[in-house]
């Protein structure tokens, strides 16, 4: 520091400023170190994001797609109906290890007339190939129209989980030494199968409308009446969350004094916001369940807690787009005679209305994705294979959600599931985005500005 | 540090300091300063007087390219300090603040201490050798801003701590911490009350003698006592400049005229 | 279903009540409207509600004292009747209807806003009694500062919360370290530097990460971060020459887990942050820039000294977050309760031991089960803390600049 400037800062030199020195080089220098640091975070921020989605499309997307194989099954009179007198009581008796060799046979044929050539000589070696479901797909048929006995009738029956596996590349032939479900030569017959078409992949509806399957059955499982699930929960808390939250925001913003009462209460909701999940789920399982003997895993459970997790949120929102609108209406509905209720009612909610709407959807997309307190209250577990009957029995019959029954396929061992899981997630994203973009839509289309 | 390229100049009280020629400001679609030309002697105070809006805040701004700040900003135009064009490519905004400081209209003192407050200009700019020769700087400034003896043994309370009046005295001993050659005043007064105004007129008149001071100010009262040269902005025109004292005395244009007299305003 | 025949019937008498209460108002005056105090459908509410709210309040009571059948059929339709029957016959000209049903309605507004008081009550109190029950049954003291985890429903058990502690507190921390500095790096660069289209089009990308719900971080972590982490520091990996065996011997882990919720913690840092460093006055940035600071001088020197105390109670925030956490570290941390250094090895938390102990068949009366109750009270005290502490940090912050 040999400048003149330096020892005697006060004496009034000039220093050109088209020459940038070497300090202010320097700073400029570490001005873009630190710009770029910024630019770095942001980029690894959206690269987590980009990772995260693509993970999600590239392991869930297949779950939409299923392995079908096309049999036409002899209904052997002889084996299904022994009395021969169609008496449906008398059918009932026959299970479905009855079908199972049917539908064997009928694949032994087809690989006989394609001229397939395979080691595999017994109908009993083609097992590994089918779904453990297509006995009772075949068995449920024949009950709903006994005419169809004797016939020799097309199916499009579920491939096994190897096998949809296999064609999907999660199966592959140098990990199945170990596997008793399929074997090298059941994979060779699977390829030539394809070849001829009988063995094929298609759109696998089931999986967003059908039920959960059991631990074994993996290409059967569907998300379908765990979407029912959650849609029940989310009228719960639709019905409860959205008036009690406007009515309490109304009252705190509105009406309220500033008193003790007033600040307990916003107390209590500012930490409810913050209060773990999982605490929710505690409160479910003590108080619905313990106390007062509410069904466990119904969706009414679950909506009530669900319910109180969403109402802050709710609130604070809501109580945001009260205090948008400007006095100046308030004081106007108060200066030709209304009452402050009236006031209220008649013009500040009204305005208040897209505002109070996005957070409640916002809210109900929270909850909606939240899977924490329902493990708790018994939402995991339960094997959702059935569709409620009616609408009642929708809010209190056993039942699952989508998060719960995510977690409850990435919690089994057969990682068939996984692949199960990631598509129910692009499922419940797909529900989450829709939400947002409604939200979205809303607060653009109704803003108002004051 | 000897690669500078250092230029001594003489200066006295009749040279320019900053010549400005033709300079147009635009805010997005809106013409906010337009054709104004103007030559800002050295060792003087200038006064920027007019109604509000009337862009003499906006041009003050441009001498130390604090609109550079401002996204939608866009200065056309000449602006000379030294004979130097300060908008050219070269030129870092930053070197130029450090000759150019600012005084803003609410007094804004960092949250640290008094004395991180002082010393923060010449340590960005690394003008000290040692924290004896920085002692001696931040002393100087607030000598300079008569502000020394209220503070002198509270250096390390906080700058917020201190009154309006005192606060604002504070802003400019961190102005001239880095020894500018141009000190910008953009209403310094219009937030305290008539004593500190007073106390910080009686400051920026002393500053003469080492700054040329440019202030804007919207009262005429103000203008005719501190500054010897003061320019009349009406609607993002220059519409005289002169000496004080024939402004307030014998404008030359109507609308100075009725200005001053409170037609308009 | 008696129950929603009910609930028919008494809606059906309330609708009714409504018509009758706003037709005698009107008859009342012989249908000249102006003579009446209210207006007539104010009777009508008035009658209606003082039909249904009695009728409701009663039958929850009777639910909750597990009153079945005729009883509860019988006495709620007799409420609704007595109800109805009472306030029509207050409905007269000068009767002040309007004023009754405002009472009314403000009524069930502070009952709303209590809701919030009552859910407080309700987590406080079932925690409380299970914890006490607990500790009836477990002694307190090695509970919590046990250092061993190895429950048994066959009896037996060693419940010490410390490792469980641990595992919450490691996680935690990794979880900071990966969100704190992106998080703030990413709100300084977004309210200091970004332009105006890029700040709009970059924070919701950011703010997707926020909404996406944890079980899909949990799968994230459990499927893909955990495999991949296996494959840099397993036993197979490039570190095994270091370390024998690898650091990592399975993909459930701590840096599994905190790292996963780190992502999810971004958005959180960079949103709380971003809004605490837009509150710092734009005169404190002019006069640094007017003294000829660069950007990131005033953002190092004057913005985040600025803001420190805002963004100390952000970060709190956040750490209260992780805490909390249960789904990441259900599936990514694994299940074995462990007081280790090494952030690879598999360890479990409080959350993930309380989903552990109260889900599939546990005896609710056994203290194996009763011990998530004291795990849940432990972490909503934890939690409340230090909510309450930065809540309060940053409203003093506010204050500050308003």
């Amino acid at each position: 520091m040999s400048d003149a400037t330096h020892s005697a800062p006060h004496k009034p030199t000039s220093r050109s400023l088209h020459a940038v020195d070497a300090r202010t080089k320097r700073r400029n220098a570490s001005e873009s170190r630190f710009k770029a640091m910024g630019i770095g975070a942001i980029g690894i921020g959206i690269a987590f994001l980009v990772l995260l989605l693509s993970t999600i499309v590239m392991n869930g997307s297949s779950a939409f797609q299923q392995t079908f194989i096309n049999v036409p099954v002899y209904l052997d009179p002889a084996k299904i109906d022994k009395k021969g007198n169609r008496d449906l009581a008398d059918l009932k008796k026959a299970t479905t290890f009855t079908y199972a060799p049917l539908i064997q046979n009928g694949l032994l044929d087809v690989v006989k007339k394609a001229g397939i050539e395979t080691d595999l000589s017994k109908a009993k070696e083609l097992k590994n190939l089918i779904s453990a479901s297509a006995a009772s797909q075949v068995r449920d048929r024949v009950l709903a129209d006994p005419s169809l006995i004797g016939q020799t009738i097309d199916f499009k029956i579920l491939a096994s989980s190897r096998v949809d596996g296999y064609l999907k590349g999660r199966v592959k032939r140098a990990d199945i030494a170990q596997d008793k479900n399929i074997s090298v030569a059941q994979l060779d017959l699977t390829d030539a199968l394809r070849e001829a078409g009988v063995i094929h992949k298609g759109f696998n509806s089931a999986f967003i409308f059908g039920a959960d399957a059991s631990d074994s059955r993996a290409e059967q499982a569907g998300i379908g009446v765990s979407m029912l699930g959650s849609f029940y929960m989310m009228l719960v808390v639709l019905a409860l969350a959205l008036p009690i939250g406007v009515a309490a925001s109304i009252y705190l913003e509105e009406f309220a004094a500033k008193n003790r009462f007033t600040d307990l209460i916003e107390v209590n909701i500012s930490n409810l916001a913050a209060v773990p999940s999982i605490v929710f789920g505690i409160l479910g399982l003590s108080v619905f369940i313990q106390f007062a003997h509410l069904p466990q895993s119904a969706p009414l459970v679950g909506g009530l807690v669900l319910t109180l997790m969403t109402l802050p949120t709710i609130i604070i929102s809501t109580r945001a787009a009260l205090k948008a609108v400007p006095p100046s209406i308030r004081d106007a509905a108060l200066g030709v005679g209304a009452s402050k209720m009236q006031s209220v009612f008649h013009h500040v909610l009204p305005l208040a209305m897209p505002g109070i709407l996005t957070g409640t959807i916002i809210g109900l997309a929270q909850a909606l994705g939240e899977t924490a307190p329902l493990l708790l209250i018994g939402m995991v577990g339960y094997v959702a294979t059935n569709t409620p009957d009616g609408f009642v029995d929708g809010f209190v019959s056993p039942n699952s959600a989508m998060p719960a029954q995510i977690y409850e396929w990435a919690k089994r061992a057969d990682p068939a599931f996984y692949e199960r899981a990631w598509g129910g997630i692009i499922i419940l994203l797909v529900f989450l985005l829709s939400m947002n973009i409604i939200a979205i839509i809303l607060r653009r289309k109704f803003e108002r500005r004051w | 540090m000897n690669d500078m390229t250092l230029t001594e100049r003489a200066v006295n009280a009749t040279d320019n300091k900053i010549t400005a020629r033709n300079v147009q400001v635009y805010y997005g679609e809106s013409h906010a300063i337009k054709d104004v030309d103007v030559d800002i002697l050295d060792k003087t105070v200038t006064a920027f007087i007019g109604p509000s809006g009337c862009g003499k805040s906006t041009f003050l701004r441009c001498l130390n390219r604090m609109n550079d700040t401002i996204d939608i900003c866009r200065v056309q135009g000449e602006i000379l300090l030294d004979s130097e064009d300060i908008y050219d490519r070269r030129v870092d905004p930053v070197q130029l603040r450090a000759k150019v400081g600012m005084v803003f209209q609410k007094p804004n003192p960092f949250p640290k201490s008094i004395y991180d407050n002082v010393a923060y200009g010449p340590k960005i700019h690394g003008l000290t050798r040692n924290r004896t020769e920085l002692d001696e700087v931040v002393e100087a400034s607030l000598r300079k801003a008569a502000l020394w003896n209220e503070v002198k043994d509270r250096l390390t309370a906080p700058g917020t701590g201190l009154s309006g009046g005192q606060q604002q005295r504070l802003c400019i001993a961190r102005a001239i911490a880095t020894s500018p050659e141009v000190l910008l005043m953009d209403e310094p007064c219009s937030a305290l009350d008539p004593i500190a105004t007073a106390q910080v007129e009686e400051l920026i008149d002393e500053l003469r003698t080492n700054f040329s001071v440019v202030i804007v100010t919207h009262s005429m009262q103000q203008a005719a006592r501190v500054s010897q040269k003061t320019a009349f902005f009406h609607l993002g025109n220059l519409v005289e400049y002169d000496d004080t004292d024939k402004i307030f005395t014998n404008p030359t244009d109507p609308r100075t005229e009725s200005y001053i007299t409170g037609r308009i305003g | 279903m008696p129950v929603f025949w009910i609930f028919v019937i008494v809606l059906a008498l309330t609708g009714a009540g409504f018509v009758m209460g706003r037709s005698r108002a009107l008859s009342s005056v012989d249908g000249d409207r102006r003579r009446l105090h209210s207006l007539p459908s104010y009777a009508g509410a008035l009658v209606a509600m003082s039909a249904f709210l009695p009728a409701l309040v009663l039958f929850v009571l009777l639910l909750a004292l597990n009153a079945t059948g005729m009883i509860l059929t019988v006495a709620t339709l007799l409420a609704t009747l007595i109800g109805l029957a009472l306030s029509l016959r207050l409905v007269s000209p000068e009767f002040r209807a309007r004023n009754a049903v405002e009472t009314g309605v403000r009524g069930l507004l502070i009952a709303a806003a209590s809701v919030a008081i009552l859910t407080t009550v309700g987590i406080v109190l079932s925690l409380i009694f299970n914890t006490v029950e607990f500790f009836n049954l477990y002694p307190i003291k090695e509970f919590f500062f046990g250092l061993n985890w190895t429950p048994s429903f066959g009896g037996g058990s060693e419940l010490g919360m410390l490792p469980l502690l641990w595992g919450t507190l490691y996680i935690s921390f990794i979880a900071l370290l990966v969100a704190v500095p992106i998080g703030l790096y990413a709100a300084v660069y977004l309210s200091e530097y970004a332009s105006h289209p890029v700040r709009s089009a970059i924070k919701p990308l950011l703010e997707i990460l926020a909404g996406i719900p944890t079980i899909v971080y949990g799968l994230f972590a459990l499927l893909t971060v955990g495999p991949f982490l296996m494959s840099i520091f397993g036993p197979n990996g490039p570190t095994a020459a270091i370390a024998e065996n690898g650091w990592m011997h399975a993909g459930t882990a701590v840096m599994t887990a905190g790292l996963v919720m780190g992502i999810m913690l971004i958005p959180f840092v960079s949103s709380l942050s971003d809004d605490i460093i837009n509150a710092v006055p734009q005169s404190l940035r002019d006069g640094s820039y007017g003294l000829g600071a660069t950007k990131s001088e005033t953002i190092k020197q004057v913005i985040l000294p600025a803001a420190l105390p805002g963004i100390v109670g952000a970060i709190l925030l956040a750490a209260s977050r992780a805490i909390g956490e249960t789904m990441i570290v259900v599936l990514g941390a694994g299940a074995a309760a462990r007081l280790s250094l090494n952030p690879f090895d598999a360890m479990t938390t409080v959350t993930a031991k309380i989903v552990s102990q109260l889900t599939g068949d546990a005896d609710f009366a056994s203290p194996e089960a009763l011990v998530a109750f004291s795990l849940a009270m432990t972490l909503f005290v934890i939690t409340l803390g230090l909510n309450i502490f930065a809540l309060w940090i940053v409203r003093k912050y506010r204050e500050q600049y308003e």
